[in-house]
């Protein structure tokens, strides 16, 4: 196990360095000069331009500003963004209201998605079922920004049951509605899932013999059929982490909340990449540490799984 | 024409054996049809007594042993009629809680592929020991100790050192050696065996079966050992159920089936078993294919492949005929069959 | 990359009801024969069927739903609700909501098909060339996908559109939409080489194709006679659902403002251009956004239908 993580550990280094690598080059080398329209209405003087592409090391070859890069990161440095802030701040400010938010939005997957798939693969074929398998099909062909201004427009414009949008304070209880929003589509996932894997078990032979054991229906569901279903489900939920963080950016535009997907979107409308960078490299890692963390657990989860 | 065997034929005397089961019937309602799976299936077994149930997949053998345990999947499984007695009482009128209860304790059950039957992600001990935390409510580490002394028991090498040990870790045997160490645990009065050895390699069968036979000396448990394959019940059981198309179709002593089958079925399936003194002959195999239980036969379900197929066997069903005691076959012709002898 | 991989999941998921399935000898010929058998008798498959059609209907002949011309504006009716002259209301510039939302559906049909083309051709591909060559070229693919896949799907739209086509630019009508559809398969075709890939090894241990190579045919005529025909099902129902998720995406990416923008006529625009106003003149918004959504429900429906028919063993 500890020689699997580290080998997985060490193939994730090549796909650190290439997606990273992407990412510098598509955003610092692609056309359009990121300094010349920052003087308001007239273009900027020479002077500003050459002095501004030095500080930010783009007068050098694409390969020594990545190796720039890496060293920054490595030291821990996230430099000034083009206003001479510094990145750390700001991401200070904006990382844990994302972080509250992606979690509350796995919390609402988890707790409704297992919910319903475990009551519906239970009454295979009944109502609840019927209810379920539509209003998932409906939620998944609900882009997210649609279910966003629904739920904004029901719950905040017509029934004043929530503010349309978030204050900066972002108070959990300000986040459920957009945590929800956000959720939408994984947690329609988490409930089918969920839903398959008990159907699947329920038939197995190891459900039966619980049974023949004489144990309790309680026992025999919450502790025999549901430990074995739910594993590819906190597989699922775990690997989604990650990419939840990311597709907060529309439900923090959405609802005004100041956290990294909107910093994020801010800066790439604003063109300002020294923030992008950073900021999308540390959502990468976190989807890719996350993915890892989940292979790992994984292994705990079902001991048929051996590491080689 | 013979009197018909009416009263409960198999091991023990008659009304009062510990576990009787009479003139049961379960179906399955798919959507092709309706599969009549145990049309009128009556045995007993006694404390102390080995009934062996023969026949080929699709018989009702395994689904009898099903409706017995209470772990039939209904639907699309219903009981359509019957009884099934526990020491007299019809465990198919219990409520569900007290026939719970009686699972593990009073009747118990092994099944074929002990990979699948146990839980993956549970050690081997904790699913054992599980039975005294549920059932009798045992701590957590009395429950564990009771675990390994079964181990022991059922002779699993260095039981006290693989105890948390997941059931992908052992070997076949092995594995159906805990499965029988959970069904033991509570000391049953009947253990129910669904083809136990089936999976296993033969030399691990003959292991197995002598395992069980001891247990069951040790403790007095009445078994039924369900199994197509007539090779492996010899030596162990008392009485054998040969099923048919959801029917019995003979019941005997095993010594008296062996040396003189009194159905067809039976004889077919005794000349298919290759022996050392036959060698060289061709084997027998019962021609035709097994019966279609969305349409089953009429008359007799085995008639479309006996030789001693006459008129009436197409239109009339056979009761099981009384032959001697005990003894019984679903045969109109059963004299001759006997008559004619083994090989 | 949220979606793609959530629809992957959606693959795997279980059909809600059996259907008695026959089992006829010819293998290859009876998988599509069965399952228009099921099909035919399956609500969801008719009811999907027919939405498809009407949308279909109105890419190609949007005149046929309405005479207005989807341009025209008159200030004076600026964001005026729905009445029995506009059903669905005028715009903020005054224009036809109605009208506007019937000639929407042209653009995302178009950009969610194409884009699933190409990321059929390029995972496709992949796929088979992985899965059919050496393990090296398979290692390789495999890294390189893992590295798009490592870009959040949102992430690196907005990435490469943000430097591509930035949100101040305006590129003309045709150019904008093949970048979104560029970038919507160069995000997207790793999960189809993976379902490619997959699908090609299982068909490449079956009797029939080791027969064929053991009588000397060719790598060529191995995959497109043997491999190919019995590794589309999957593909075909990944590209059904992916079509809707991909029309969705779209309609994402034109309201961050990085996607498609005026002149261009779709739903994703008319959302983007309404968001601030959603307090005054909701329905501006949400008839685009309730054809947007019908229309992904539309291939998502489709596509389950079909995945349900197709895999017995999901029954």
């Amino acid at each position: 196990m500890g020689r699997y993580a580290i080998r997985r550990l060490l193939q994730l280094i090549p796909v650190v360095l290439g997606t990273t690598f992407l990412i510098n080059y598509m955003v610092w080398q692609l056309p359009g000069d990121p300094f010349a329209g920052r003087c308001g209405q007239r273009p900027c003087p020479d002077s500003y331009v050459s002095a501004m592409r030095a500080q930010f090391g783009l007068d050098q070859p694409m390969l020594v500003q990545y190796g720039h890069f890496l060293k920054n990161m490595l030291t821990g440095d996230l430099g000034v963004d083009f206003n001479q802030v510094p990145v750390i701040d700001q991401l200070g400010a904006a990382w844990p209201i994302t972080i509250r938010l992606a979690l509350l939005a796995v919390a609402i997957e988890a707790v409704i998605g297992i919910g319903a798939g475990v009551l519906s693969g239970l009454k295979r074929g009944g109502f609840l079922d019927n209810l379920v398998t539509i209003s998932t099909l409906f939620l998944l062909s609900l882009p997210v920004f649609v279910t966003g201004y629904l739920l904004q427009w029901l719950l905040g414009v017509q029934l004043h049951i929530i503010n349309p949008t978030v204050s900066d304070e972002a108070t959990v209880s300000e986040l459920i509605v957009p945590a929800f929003v956000l959720a939408s589509i994984n947690m329609a996932f988490t409930a089918r899932l969920t839903r398959t894997s008990i159907v699947e078990n329920l038939r197995s032979d190891y459900v039966r013999t619980a049974v023949a054991k004489g144990l309790t229906n309680r026992r025999v569901v919450g502790i025999h059929l549901l430990r074995n279903s739910l594993v590819p489900v906190l597989t699922f939920l775990g690997t989604e982490i990650g990419s939840l963080m990311s597709g907060a950016i529309i439900t923090e535009g959405i609802f005004n909340i100041h956290g990294i997907g909107g910093m994020l979107y801010r800066a790439i409308t604003g063109q300002d990449y020294t923030i992008v960078v950073p900021v999308a490299t540390l959502l990468v890692l976190v989807y890719l540490i996350s993915n890892l963390l989940v292979d790992l657990l994984y292994g705990v989860l079902d001991p048929r799984i051996r590491y080689e | 024409m013979t009197e018909v065997l009416s009263e409960h034929v198999g091991s023990g005397s008659a009304g009062g054996a510990l576990l009787e089961v009479e003139d049961l019937h379960v179906e399955f309602r798919t959507r092709a049809g309706v599969a009549k799976a145990v049309n009128g299936v009556t045995y007993s077994v006694d404390a102390g007594r080995t009934l062996a149930v023969l026949g080929e997949s699709g018989s009702g053998k395994s689904v009898t042993a099903q409706t017995i345990m209470g772990i039939l999947d209904m639907p699309p499984g219903r009981i359509t009629g019957g009884e099934i007695r526990f020491r007299g009482v019809d465990l198919l009128k219990l409520p569900e809680d007290q026939r719970r209860k009686i699972r593990g304790e009073g009747i118990s059950m092994v099944f074929q592929d002990a990979l699948s039957a146990l839980n993956p992600v549970f050690p081997v001990g904790w699913q054992i020991a599980e039975m005294f935390r549920m059932h009798r409510g045992t701590s957590r580490s009395d429950a564990r100790k009771k675990a390994v002394e079964l181990m022991d028991r059922v002779r699993i090498p260095a039981a006290k050192e693989r105890v948390n040990d997941f059931p992908h870790q052992f070997s076949g045997g092995m594995r159906q050696r805990i499965m029988i160490a959970m069904a033991i645990a509570l000391d049953p009065e009947v253990l129910i065996a669904d083809e136990p050895t089936t999976a296993l390699d033969v030399t691990v069968q003959a292991q197995i079966m002598g395992l069980l036979a001891e247990l069951q000396r040790d403790s007095n448990m009445g078994l039924i050992l369900i199994t197509h394959d007539l090779g492996v019940v010899a030596d162990v059981a008392d009485e054998i159920a040969v099923m048919y198309g959801g029917r019995i179709v003979e019941k005997a002593p095993v010594h008296d089936l062996y040396r003189n089958p009194a159905h067809p079925y039976s004889k077919g399936l005794l000349e298919s078993i290759p022996r050392v003194d036959l060698k060289g002959q061709e084997l027998y195999a019962i021609k035709g294919m097994p019966p279609n239980l969305l349409e089953m036969p009429t008359g007799c379900a085995f008639h479309p492949r006996c030789p001693y197929r006459r008129d009436n066997c197409v239109t009339d069903v056979p009761p099981l005929y009384t032959i001697s005691g005990t003894r019984g076959s679903a045969c109109h012709y059963w004299r001759e069959v006997i008559d004619d002898g083994s090989r | 990359m949220s979606e793609p991989t959530a629809m992957q999941d959606l693959l795997k998921a279980e059909g809600p009801a059996a259907v008695p399935g026959l089992g006829r000898p010819d293998r290859a010929r009876s998988l599509w024969r069965d399952t228009w058998d099921i099909l035919r008798h399956r609500k969801i498959f008719w009811v999907s069927l027919v939405m498809l059609v009407a949308f279909l209907l109105m890419a190609a002949f949007p005149t046929l739903f309405t005479h207005k011309n989807p341009e025209y504006a008159t200030l004076a009716k600026s964001m005026e609700g729905p009445s029995a002259d506009a059903w669905f209301g005028y715009d903020l510039q005054g224009r036809d909501v109605f009208a506007r939302t019937i000639y929407g559906a042209r653009t995302s049909i178009i950009v969610g098909v194409l884009a699933t083309l190409l990321t059929v051709l390029l995972g496709g591909v992949a796929g088979v060339l992985a899965a059919y060559y050496s393990r090296w070229l398979d290692s390789v693919l495999s890294r390189v996908g893992e590295m798009f896949l490592g870009v959040p799907y949102v992430l690196g739209a907005i990435i490469i559109l943000g430097t591509v086509a930035p949100a101040q630019s305006s590129p003309d009508k045709v150019t904008i939409m093949a970048v979104v559809i560029v970038v919507l398969a160069v995000l997207g075709w790793p999960i189809l080489m993976r379902i490619a890939r997959s699908a090609v090894i299982q068909a490449k241990h079956q009797d029939y194709v080791q027969a064929a190579r053991a009588l000397g045919a060719g790598p060529g005529r191995i995959i497109f006679r043997h491999i190919l025909p019995n590794s589309l099902a999957p593909i075909l129902v990944y590209s059904t659902i992916t079509i809707g998720s991909y029309i969705g995406a779209e309609a994402t990416l034109s309201l961050l403002g990085i996607g498609l923008r005026a002149p261009v006529i779709s739903w994703g625009i008319a959302i983007a251009d309404h968001t601030s106003y959603i307090r005054t003149g909701a329905h501006a918004l949400f008839f685009p956004a309730a054809f947007l959504s019908l229309c992904v429900l539309t291939f998502v429906m489709l596509g389950e239908a079909v995945r349900d028919a197709l895999d017995p063993k999901l029954r």
